[in-house]
């Protein structure tokens, strides 16, 4: 498991390094934002410690740049106390937690377990509704048969099982699965559930999608 | 001199046989096309399994080369198979075999609905005619055609192949694709047709 830990003051940089080390991760350590970046730019991490008070390029500038490229690692942003817009700034910029110093190491360890927990459950989720299972790393959905869901049909039946206790609008699920899509409209939507109610039907699934064209859908048993 | 057909004196029947089924499949096309505007069937295939076949069917089953084995265990002698463009067209084509009032339905295996492991797709029916000979009919898209004529390459390979594990599980995975595709289509197909049906209501 490779952290990145990028903080400028050398002492605390030299305890959090050693104690990750003695945990058993992979650290590499970084005293400010522009060392951090390049060693993003030569290696791959499973979660990132930014400061965000750094010399050169500050830590929401490091968050900033990751974030535009696409770079979807967990990173935790270490603040002051007094810095609230910042650590605002930090998670509306994409950062995944913040702690505030000084913070006990135990609790620095307890978060960056989290992240790296979360991380790994949503890379290998496997969901499942009535008598069929959704499997997110190879797009399947199986029960009696497996049939393979596109992109789009694999998001919809995510969100569908997720949601599963409500009623889901049409103008909801296109906010929703659809978002930043202008050209998706009421009849994509209804598209892809029919696709779906086709598929869960070929797999030989109990379950059904109730709605009419337009309106709501609700995943259900059968 | 040649050695006798495993089939015996029935060859010319099963022939006859075949022709005959052959030639109703192409008059029910040309019905259906009159009806629904386009050709359910993509194209009708019929065989007699080959005399070495057959032969070699029994002797890897364990079971002595006789006419009464060829005829009557096994009963794939006569084969069929019909493949329809679309999912839908498989099971209209279906229902209108079972109806054929000389011909008896004996099995049924649905491989869409339940598919193999390895992830074959077809309708199976085995007919008895009015004369006593079986029939097997399979019934299947265009795309599961098309993977089966694959998935028969590889099995009938002579020399093991090294990578044949991937292979095997890359066709597990394509043959869900297409089952996959085989349902976007239909459903497509559908929403065409019910938005042409409500535009003329």
């Amino acid at each position: 498991m490779k952290i990145l830990i990028a903080e400028d003051t050398a002492d605390l940089n030299r305890a959090i390094t050693a104690v990750l080390k003695h945990e058993g991760y992979d650290v590499t350590s970084a005293l400010d934002g522009q060392e951090a970046m390049d060693y993003i730019e030569s290696d791959s991490f499973d979660c990132m410690v930014l400061d965000i008070m750094m010399p050169k390029k500050s830590g929401l500038e490091v968050l900033t740049e990751l974030r535009s490229r696409h770079i979807l690692t967990p990173v935790l942003l270490l603040t002051a106390k007094v810095e609230i817009d910042d650590r605002v700034a930090g998670l509306d910029a994409g950062a995944d937690d913040y702690l505030t110093k000084p913070f006990a190491m135990k609790e620095l360890l307890a978060r960056l377990r989290a992240l790296i927990r979360r991380r790994e459950g949503y890379s290998e989720d496997t969901l499942s509704f009535a008598d069929f299972i959704l499997n997110a790393k190879e797009s399947e959905l199986t029960a009696g048969n497996t049939v393979r869901l596109s992109i789009k049909e694999f998001e919809l039946m995510q969100f569908l099982i997720r949601n599963s206790d409500k009623e889901l609008a049409t103008e909801y699920l296109l906010e929703s699965v659809w978002r930043n899509e202008p050209d998706a409209h009421a009849d994509t939507v209804w598209l892809y559930i029919s696709y779906l109610r086709g598929k869960l039907s070929s797999v030989g699934s109990c379950a059904v999608i109730n709605g009419e064209k337009g309106g709501a859908y609700k995943l259900a048993e059968g | 001199m040649s050695e006798m057909s495993i089939y015996g004196d029935h060859v010319p029947a099963m022939e006859q046989i075949k022709d005959e089924l052959l030639k109703r499949i192409n008059e029910l096309r040309v019905r259906l096309t009159q009806k629904y505007g386009s050709d359910p069937v993509d194209h009708c295939l019929a065989r007699i399994k080959s005399d070495e076949s057959m032969r070699e069917k029994c002797r890897r089953n364990g079971l002595p080369e006789t006419t009464e084995n060829a005829l009557t265990f096994f009963r794939d002698a006569i084969g069929l198979r019909i493949v329809c463009s679309f999912l839908s067209d498989v099971y209209t084509i279906r229902n209108y075999l079972v109806r054929f009032n000389d011909l008896e339905l004996v099995e049924e295996k649905d491989y869409i609905k339940k598919a193999k492991d390895n992830g074959y797709r077809s309708l199976h029916l085995i007919v008895k005619t009015e004369q006593g000979y079986y029939v097997e009919i399979q019934l299947r898209t265009i795309s599961m055609d098309t993977w089966a004529a694959l998935e028969h390459q590889m099995k009938y390979k002579k020399d093991k192949m090294a990578s044949e594990e991937l292979i095997v599980s890359e066709l597990k995975r394509c043959a869900d694709e297409l089952a996959s595709t085989d349902v976007s289509m239909q459903t497509i197909r559908d929403m065409i047709f019910t938005e042409e049906g409500a535009s003329v209501l």
